[in-house]
């Protein structure tokens, strides 16, 4: 069984992946990632950075007409291992149910 | 690091909540221009009422009713969502709830036969407002909201403009775009 993924497990970095595993390759704008995680400015940009950092998230920024946007979705190293740690997730609460008889 | 089973379950719990709000999100940027769309859909059939004969109103309606069915098809496999997992049969359950509502709201005038032309008029707000309501209620909270202020639009406009209610109706389907937009932006 694998273990827990340290970068992944943290509460936020968990809803970012969570967010964007949801959208199937698909980027997700800076807002949307917001609202979705319910993080505040800052606390989304620097665990983006973390998880862009371990290659799990890809950042892109562009323009829309004059206005910067600011982009993000998961690598394929970052879907394997956010897959990787919902298995871990479920198999630690599937053995407690087990062990609970 | 190991996690005790309690803390893989808050973890699981957290992600699940995480993409049913990202889905509840991709939700409204789908149906927002869809509203928008059946929002000049009802502006225009309920000008219609107010300026042409009764005897148009009903092919008038049934001509729009099938452009907005066809355009909300259209918007639906046009959109963002789609191509991030939209539910599977998304158009089989879009023309069949269309169908329906259809159905229902024309059995409803043959089974009533309302003789005066405002509750005819106000029917259509009353239902679509009593739906948005019940939508919002189970899956989208946003939907309750349109749906509150459809039915408030409605009956305010039948008890208080009722010599103007078509008028009343098509202006109020510019609360129903916005609502769209509201949807749409977020």
């Amino acid at each position: 069984m694998a273990g827990s993924d340290d970068i992944i497990h943290q509460p936020l970095r968990l809803k970012i992946m969570a967010a964007l595993s949801a959208e199937k390759g698909q980027p997700l704008d800076f807002p949307r990632l917001k609202t979705i995680t319910q993080a505040t400015d800052g606390n989304l940009g620097s665990h983006l950075a973390t998880l862009e950092k371990a290659g799990y998230v890809a950042i892109e920024k562009d323009f829309v007409g004059k206005r910067p946007r600011t982009q993000a979705k998961l690598t394929p190293q970052g879907r394997k291992a956010f897959r990787a740690h919902v298995d871990y997730l479920r198999s630690v609460v599937e053995a407690a149910e087990d062990e609970g008889g | 690091m190991t996690i005790s089973r309690n803390d893989a379950a808050a973890a699981l719990s957290d992600i699940e909540n995480t993409q049913r709000r990202g889905m509840t999100l991709r939700g409204y940027r789908l149906g927002g221009p869809i509203l928008m769309l059946w929002a000049l859909i009802w502006a225009t059939g309920y000008l219609t009422m107010g300026l042409a004969p009764p005897e148009l109103w009903l092919p008038v309606w049934l001509g729009l009713d099938v452009v907005g069915v066809a355009g909300a098809l259209l918007l639906a496999r046009t959109g963002k969502p789609a191509a991030a997992g939209a539910p599977p049969g998304m158009t089989w359950r879009l023309l069949g709830g269309s169908l329906a509502l259809m159905i229902f709201a024309l059995s409803v005038f043959w089974v009533m036969k309302p003789t005066e032309p405002a509750a005819a008029m106000a029917f259509p707000g009353l239902l679509i407002g009593v739906i948005y309501a019940v939508v919002g209620f189970w899956a989208a909270p946003r939907y309750a909201v349109i749906g509150a202020l459809m039915f408030a639009l409605t009956l305010i406009g039948y008890f208080l403009f009722q010599p103007w209610l078509a008028f009343w109706m098509a202006a109020a389907s510019g609360a129903l775009f916005l609502s769209g937009v509201w949807l749409w932006r977020r």
